[in-house]
């Protein structure tokens, strides 16, 4: 399934909600905040948030800063 | 007996209360070990952290995990890298999703060469955040008619400037600190250009509720003893606040000792 994410195209082995996505991209578990097509999901739902081919997925996590 | 100045010395932001006056930013150190000693030897409860798109290598360290291990660190996610109103709010709205905390320091700087903030574009992020519950700690120019504009629409501190981001010229904008103060009645909190421990006790003594540093810190040659240092005198700088410094002299001496002759008996 061809996704983008951050930007860049990705093609997803069977990412078919957004945890199997994170779970593909080996940052399952991390705190991340993720972005589907201009919309926060929060952690809670992303289990049963379902990813569709063109999805535009965003993913955010801390870094330092000032 | 030595006299003890008061403990009790809190501070409120957002109907947060604080002890520590130093606030600490969490960027250019060498390493997350160093960072998180940085942390603990300031005695800081405020840490800012930056928002990021997760780059190519997604597995990266994390910041998020060694800072919740910290017991009794806010984090303040800041809105770096946003050029306008718009951005820095959708970053502020991510920041609270990812990190749980409804504080946020605004900060839109959109030229590279100066990172002076943009007032406008400040003001009114602030004011739509405010509106939405965030606890709004604006990084903003040392200028006393927007202190106040920023006060007005509910802002929780004001963080006005000491020089340019990470140039270290210091308290450059004091005179603006002082009028700035004269009419808060939110906590000023001094962000950015600070080098070295005296002039954060300067702050301090000034009448300021705190600091924020970061460079000096992280790029100074022991970030985890400057850390301690700049606890050591931001502590020092209230304690002389509150004590109430001597009155300025009028250009001429005053003796601390008696000036009359030691030899020479009283009226002879």
């Amino acid at each position: 399934m061809e996704l983008t994410v951050n930007g860049e195209a990705y093609e997803a082995e069977q990412a078919e909600s957004v945890t199997a996505l994170l779970e593909e991209m080996g940052i399952g578990g991390r705190p991340v905040v993720v972005v589907l097509n201009d919309e926060v999901i929060p952690a809670s739902s992303r289990s049963g948030c379902c990813l569709r081919e063109g999805d535009r997925v965003e993913l955010f996590r801390f870094v330092g800063g000032g | 007996m030595e006299r003890q100045v008061k403990v009790q010395d809190e501070w409120i932001v957002g109907g947060h209360r604080f002890s520590s006056r130093l606030l600490m930013g969490t960027g250019k150190f060498q390493d997350a070990e160093t960072m998180v000693g940085a942390v603990l030897a300031s005695g800081t409860q405020i840490v800012t952290v930056a928002l990021r798109r997760i780059g190519r290598d997604p597995r990266e360290d994390d910041l998020l995990g060694p800072l919740q291990r910290l017991r009794g660190i806010t984090l303040m996610p800041n809105t770096s890298g946003a050029r306008n109103a718009s951005e820095a709010i959708r970053a502020a709205r991510l920041g609270r999703e990812l990190g749980g905390s409804p504080f946020v320091k605004v900060e839109i700087h959109p030229n590279p060469h100066h990172l002076m903030p943009d007032p406008i574009e400040t003001f009114e992020a602030a004011r739509v955040l405010a509106a939405e519950g965030f606890v709004v700690m604006p990084y903003m120019p040392a200028d006393p008619v927007l202190a106040k504009r920023l006060k007005d629409v509910g802002c929780a501190s004001l963080m006005p400037l000491g020089s340019a981001i990470g140039s270290g010229r210091g308290l450059a904008t004091a005179g603006m600190l002082r009028l700035i103060l004269r009419d808060a009645r939110i906590p000023v909190i001094v962000d950015a250009g600070l080098r070295s421990p005296s002039e954060a006790a300067a702050a301090l003594e000034m009448g300021c509720d705190a600091v924020l540093v970061n460079s000096a810190v992280a790029a100074s040659g022991d970030p985890i003893a400057m850390a301690a240092a700049f606890a050591q005198a931001v502590g020092a700088g209230r304690n002389a606040h509150r004590a109430g410094l001597m009155p300025r002299g009028g250009g001429t001496a005053l003796a601390t000792s008696p000036l009359t002759a030691f030899l020479s008996a009283e009226g002879s």
